[in-house]
């Protein structure tokens, strides 16, 4: 293999060799190399094959627009990446990269068939091919298409790295740390503001990187870059992120930068993340990220070995590698003849200079003929010609607009040039507008809609002198706006490349326009004459072309296909560029790692969990858990050998006989405090509060403003002015919230305070039978007997030498209590009652043995049992309803019209014929299971259970009319079996006269 | 995110300590019950969802727990201004006038 | 730009003991005399040991050692309006973050600008989705005051970014 490494040239470590892989081929490059440069060092050009016609690719830029290099990477288990692109992955040690879209090899790819078949694939082919037969969408063209579609191959490991985020907070910041970047850090930094200047690249420098013979106030472009990264290292409030990507801009000046931290190091250190997103507030931003060069649109232009000039340009400069040895450059703008010059000096054999322009410089055109290179003025190219590299280019003459004698020119190499794209990703993420430049045939940015400013080659501008020269005075401005004293420094320049260039629709061809495979976007396989087809077929909107097409929809979002597209569409249509439209540009600039969106929200951070005080008990005794809200509740606690069924029939049996002890730590608590306590209560809540006596508690329904029910919970009354509300375990913070805003914003007047008291208390719940017996020993300070501390009454006292509020309250239809005591006694007072309760053979139950006993009783689960439609009279609940308070949130709407109309679906009892049957909660109830289907739903099973106490399946289900259906049979249709049920109107299933909780 | 203005924090904060609440300046009627279906109907669910600018409610749960008005205008997405709950709604010619 | 040094060195993290914590709600501050509570949102006062933060333009968080709690409910009950006092202690779990690169921690959640809060002062904020109170007790000491529950997933993130501060990236 030839090695294309030119020794003592480039930024590359010329001693330190890195070893890597391309699909399996064990290869050296340089530290310092991109994967990219590493593969052009040693001769190789074909890096990939297309995503469509599979057609073989080579590298065509040297940055993050890269289309068609793109590779699978890993390092180890679970850390591969699909599409990595070669260009932007520095190389280390032991990399593997494969190529992607091929079977069984690059060289020789099956999928290229697709290729032959070019002319099936043109645009709008998946709409137009695969309407009919209707049969055949599911089982034929949905399987085929997914089949050959998609990019590279999803990883199928879990993702071994971590990854990080942070906030920052900045003055100035600036994105592109290319001349005009740095000039505006410097600017922005000596001003004393707080200065962030990101790269996307391992290194600052931007084009200075790929042009080192410009001299910058004196110094060699290197040289000078030295000296002003050693100035901004220096200024304690300049920091310098590079392998930082800008994705997204935000409003009000919040930038995401995604950060790679670890992709390019040999080893990683241990805790290092891989990528960490920042999200950065800036007062001031500038833009200086410069332009990205478009290719030339012409048959055959995206042969391995065809690339953009600039980036052959950058390979040589930065990396000190030759693409080719004879390259025929090709080019609309003055930038590639310099690209032409250097590999010259470098020792290549430019074959000669192709421009499409009818007038050229003629400094340009003495100094390529002083190298011996031969310049084509005024021509078009019609062709190339190669297997899987380029051996041929085919230049014509131009007359009148029209290709005529043709010629080919024997290279390795086409360099490409069709002028240059301000890049405006991030200014049209806020909204900027962007003006048409009719001279520069690009779009520059308009009216901003941010503290924003741009600078250099992202607003037109072109050579090292004029762009330093504006990114001085946009960071002196963004500094001066960001409350600075800013004074502009100058810089001088020599031996500068200054140039201008036009941008041109597909060059002209003396063949067949249908035959040619000029391509556009070369990510999606677009081709000119897809373009001129969808016009064609009636597209009139550039959005339309770009999703009949799909130009510009890849994942480089167009920054290489955009312009070209919109000048053959324009062309097209007979319209102005600006008349045609341009796509827009959304978050992120360049493809994101899913892993730096999460940050630390993976694994055991995935998500907030929270715990109980108990919790670490009942992990201790082999609690499963389930997820309420964002707690971990104890479900239920299986002994060996037992299932869940098992070990919910023994709890409920255990509980109901003596007693058992459930951790009710996570209800929430608010605590309603103020002379205004009552009448706060009386507003908010269905039930009449005025006459419960200090002492006492009673259950309470909260409604919506819609009469709808929103929660439920005990309410004990600790003191005339003073409440101890409980919520549902996940309404706590919603409760909170809307009893806050109509105190805030409705009721201002009244002197009444809330505060969350959740987290304060730990609560045990202690049901059954025995439940007094086991608690009154170590209650101080309060009599508990049934007579002095009856069904619903509330004190605070002493429970185990810790302060308790103690409630009287059943959730089970049990004698029951529930002991507050603060959370950091909780386990010790749950550990105390524990050993003290085996006298009674007390169980452990979690929240499945709690549903059951709760539904035995009839006893509904806000958000179970209603789901946001139901009122307190669908639920059964008028009984809660105050009738003489003259007003509560949501009384109005109890008597809207459709609140009292039939038709409304209404919480009953639902008895299986078959009493060993369990419902499947959620089934879907129907009155006909013989109708045709659809069927028409009556309702749902919304809780379910076997009932030992009551020796059968006992459900509940919410239904149409369900209060008038007493005794009606439905039907429960199942995927295989139909099961039949009857109404009950009463929910009460075990003992319904309420012996058992006034023991 | 957005910066946010509390007008009982004097500071700009980040959205993330805020919490949307609505349309402003629809208060409760003292008497429901004296209110017709249709006028009940209106006053739960009938919203102005302008193009322009919008008064709503934000609060500041994650930091002083104060609700607020504010006036935003839904095509920019831009704050013009945060009041406190209880001032009055302040003139949308002004409004415009100092965004512009 | 003190919070994105990336080489700063570690930060320790402590659980603190628990204290007497007392979120208290009031209109008009001029009625309890003896509690120094601060006017503006975000102001602490701090007098013998006891500390009143003003987390809300009626909410003060009042901290305490255990040994000050009957001066404390001395002081509460000579409130002479309408007020409510509410026992908060076991409710929150307090972290004090300690050393040169805490800010940089701290940005690894919250997303408030915490290199402009001023030593002694505080604020309610946000930290990943937990709500916490955030106050700064020296330069580079900073206490975070955290719902129980909330807790660990806190200490979690903070542990992660420690991790990643000590990788030096």
């Amino acid at each position: 293999m030839t090695s294309n490494r030119l020794p003592n040239r480039g930024r590359v470590d010329h001693g330190k060799p890195v070893r890597f892989t391309f699909d399996g081929k064990a290869l050296q490059g340089l530290a310092g190399d991109t994967l990219a440069s590493a593969l052009l060092a040693n001769g190789i050009h074909l890096m990939g094959r297309s995503f469509k016609y599979h057609r073989p690719r080579g590298v065509v830029s040297a940055g993050s627009d890269e289309p068609n290099a793109l590779m699978g990477t890993r390092r180890g288990a679970g850390q591969f990446e699909p599409n990595t692109r070669a260009t932007i992955q520095e190389l280390r040690d032991g990399l593997e990269a494969t190529s992607q879209n091929r079977w069984p090899g690059l060289g020789f790819d099956v999928g290229a068939v697709n290729d032959h078949l070019g002319s099936l694939f043109s645009a709008g082919f998946y709409y137009k091919t695969f309407m009919w037969p209707r049969a055949f969408w599911d089982r034929v063209y949905e399987p085929v298409i997914r089949g050959a579609a998609g990019l590279g191959v999803s990883p199928t490991e879990s993702d071994a790295d971590s990854y990080a985020s942070r906030f920052a907070h900045t003055d100035v910041l600036i994105i592109g740390a290319g001349p005009a970047g740095l000039a505006a850090a410097l600017a922005a930094g000596r001003s004393g503001a707080a200065v962030m200047l990101v790269d996307e690249t391992a290194e600052p420098g931007g084009s200075l990187l790929s042009e080192p013979d410009v001299v910058i106030d004196g110094k060699p472009a290197w040289d000078w870059l030295a000296a002003t990264l050693a100035e901004l290292a220096a200024l304690p409030n300049v920091t310098i992120l590079t392998r930082t990507t800008a994705i997204g801009y935000y409003h009000q000046n919040m930038i995401g930068l995604a950060q790679r931290l670890t992709d390019h190091l040999d080893t990683v250190p241990a805790g290092a993340p891989r990528e960490r997103m920042w999200k950065v507030r800036a007062n001031q931003v500038v833009l200086t990220q410069g332009a990205l060069e478009k290719p030339l649109v012409f048959d055959g232009n995206d042969r391995p070995g065809v690339m953009l000039a600039g980036a052959a340009q950058t390979y040589l400069n930065r990396y000190g590698v030759k693409v080719g040895d004879r390259p025929v450059i090709v080019t609309s703008h003055d930038s590639a003849w310099y690209t032409a010059f250097d590999l010259a000096e470098a020792g290549a054999k430019p074959v000669a200079i192709v421009d499409v322009r009818t007038d050229v410089a003629g400094a340009l055109t003495d100094r390529a003929r002083e190298h011996g290179i031969e310049t084509l003025i005024g021509r078009t190219v019609t062709g190339t010609s190669g297997r899987l590299r380029v051996s041929s280019i085919r230049v014509n003459r131009v007359e009148n607009g029209k290709a005529t004698t043709p010629r080919d020119i024997a290279c390795d190499t086409v360099l490409m040039c069709g002028g240059w794209t301000p890049c405006l990703h991030l200014f049209s993420h806020t909204k900027g507008s962007l003006a048409w430049d009719d001279e520069l045939k690009a779009f520059l940015p308009g009216h901003r809609t941010e503290a924003v400013h741009i600078a250099g080659a992202g607003r037109g501008l072109w050579g090292i002198a004029s762009v330093l020269a504006d990114g001085a005075a946009a960071g002196t401005q963004a500094a001066l706006d960001a409350g600075r004293d800013a004074t502009e420094h100058a810089h001088t320049v020599e031996a500068d490349r200054p140039g201008t260039g036009i941008t041109v629709k597909e060059l002209p061809t003396d063949r067949d326009p249908g035959k040619a495979k000029a391509f556009i976007d070369f990510q999606n396989d677009v081709t000119a004459k897809d373009i001129r087809l969808a016009v064609r077929e009636g597209m009139r909107s550039i959005e339309h072309v770009k999703r009949y097409t799909t130009n510009g929809m890849a994942t480089d979002q167009g920054k290489m296909s955009n312009i070209n597209g919109l000048m053959i569409a324009s062309d097209a249509l007979g319209k102005a560029p600006p008349q045609v439209g341009l796509t827009t540009f959304r978050p992120p600039y360049t493809p994101t790692t899913f892993g730096t969106f999460a940050g630390y929200h993976k694994d055991a951070t995935f998500e907030l969990t929270r715990k109980t005080p108990i919790d670490p008990w009942a992990e201790a005794h082999g609690a499963a858990f389930e997820p309420v809200a964002l707690w971990r509740r104890a479900w239920y606690f299986p002994k060996p050998g037992e299932d869940m069924h098992a070990a919910v029939r023994r709890e409920c049996q255990a509980t109901r006989a003596s007693v058992g002890m459930f951790d009710a730590s996570t209800l929430g608590k608010i605590e309603v405090a103020g002379p205004d306590a009552v009448t706060f209560m009386e507003r908010m809540y269905t039930n009449p509060w005025a006459k419960l006596g200090v002492g006492r508690s009673r259950y309470g329904l909260l409604l919506g403003e819609d009469g709808f029910i929103r929660d439920d919970g005990v309410i004990g009354r600790l003191g005339p002015d003073l409440f101890h509300v409980t919520t549902t375990t996940g309404g706590a913070a919603r409760v909170l919230n809307m009893m806050e805003d109509y105190l805030q914003t409705e009721w201002p007047d009244l002197q009444v305070w809330l505060t969350s008291t959740t987290e304060q208390w730990a609560t045990v719940a202690l049901q059954g039978p025995n439940a007094r017996k086991l608690l009154e020993p170590f209650v101080e300070g309060l009599d508990i007997t049934a007579e002095a501390f009856p069904h619903m009454a509330a004190a605070e006292c002493t429970v185990a030498g810790f302060p308790a509020r103690l409630f009287r309250v059943s959730f089970t239809g049990e004698l029951g209590f529930e002991v507050n005591v603060p959370a950091r006694h909780g386990l010790a007072l749950w550990e105390k009652l524990w050993e003290a309760g085996q006298q009674y053979d007390v169980c452990a139950y979690g929240t499945e043995t709690m549903h059951v006993l709760r539904a035995e009783k009839g006893y509904i689960v806000v958000g179970q049992d209603t789901d946001g439609t139901l009122t307190p009279a669908d639920a059964g609940l008028t009984w809660a309803i105050g009738k003489k308070k003259p007003d509560f949130v949501g009384k109005r709407s109890l008597s809207r019209p459709d609140m009292v109309a039939p038709g409304r679906k209404q919480l009953v009892g639902l008895l299986t014929d078959d009493p060993t049957v369990v419902l499947q909660e959620g089934a879907q109830i129907v009155a006909d299971p013989n109708q045709p289907k659809p069927m028409k739903m009556l309702g749902h099973v919304t809780s379910s259970y076997w009932s030992d106490a009551v020796g059968r399946s006992i459900a509940m289900a919410v239904i149409t009319d369900g209060h008038a259906r007493e005794g009606e049979t439905l039907y429960i249709p199942m995927p295989h079996h139909i099961l039949t049920a009857k109404v009950v109107k009463n929910t009460v299933f075990y003992d319904p006269e309420n012996t058992r909780l006034s023991a | 995110m957005l910066l946010i203005h509390c007008p009982y924090c004097e500071q700009d904060l980040p959205e993330l300590e805020f919490a949307y609440a609505g349309e402003a300046h629809i208060a409760r009627p003292a008497d429901p019950s004296k209110l017709t279906d249709e006028e009940w109907r209106d006053f739960l669910f009938i919203r102005t969802n302008p193009r322009g600018v919008h008064f709503e409610r934000w609060r500041h749960i994650n930091g002083c727990a104060r609700f607020f008005n504010a006036a935003r205008e839904t095509v920019s997405d831009r704050f013009l201004l945060t009041y406190k709950a209880g001032e009055p709604r302040p003139d949308v010619a002004k409004l415009t006038g100092v965004a512009q | 730009m003190n919070a994105m040094s990336p080489l700063a060195a570690g930060v320790t993290i402590t659980e603190l003991a628990p204290t007497v914590r007392i979120a208290l709600r009031l209109a008009d501050i001029s009625t309890a005399p003896g509690l120094a509570l601060p006017v503006k949102v975000g102001e602490r006062s701090a007098e013998g040991g006891r500390t009143v933060l003003c987390l809300g333009p009626d909410e003060w968080l009042i901290e305490a050692p255990e040994a000050g709690r009957d001066a404390l409910f001395a002081a509460l009950g000579a409130i002479s309006v309408p007020h409510s006092a509410v026992e908060v202690s076991d409710r929150e779990i307090t972290l004090e973050l300690e050393g040169p690169a805490v800010l940089t921690l701290l940005a690894s959640g919250c997303p408030r600008d915490l290199a402009r809060m001023p030593t002694g002062s505080g604020a309610r904020t946000v930290f990943d989705s937990a709500q916490v109170v955030v106050t700064r007790e020296a330069e580079d000491r900073f206490h975070l005051t955290i719902w129980r529950s909330f807790a660990p997933h806190v200490r979690a993130i903070l542990d992660l970014a420690t991790r990643e501060l000590a990788a030096g990236l």
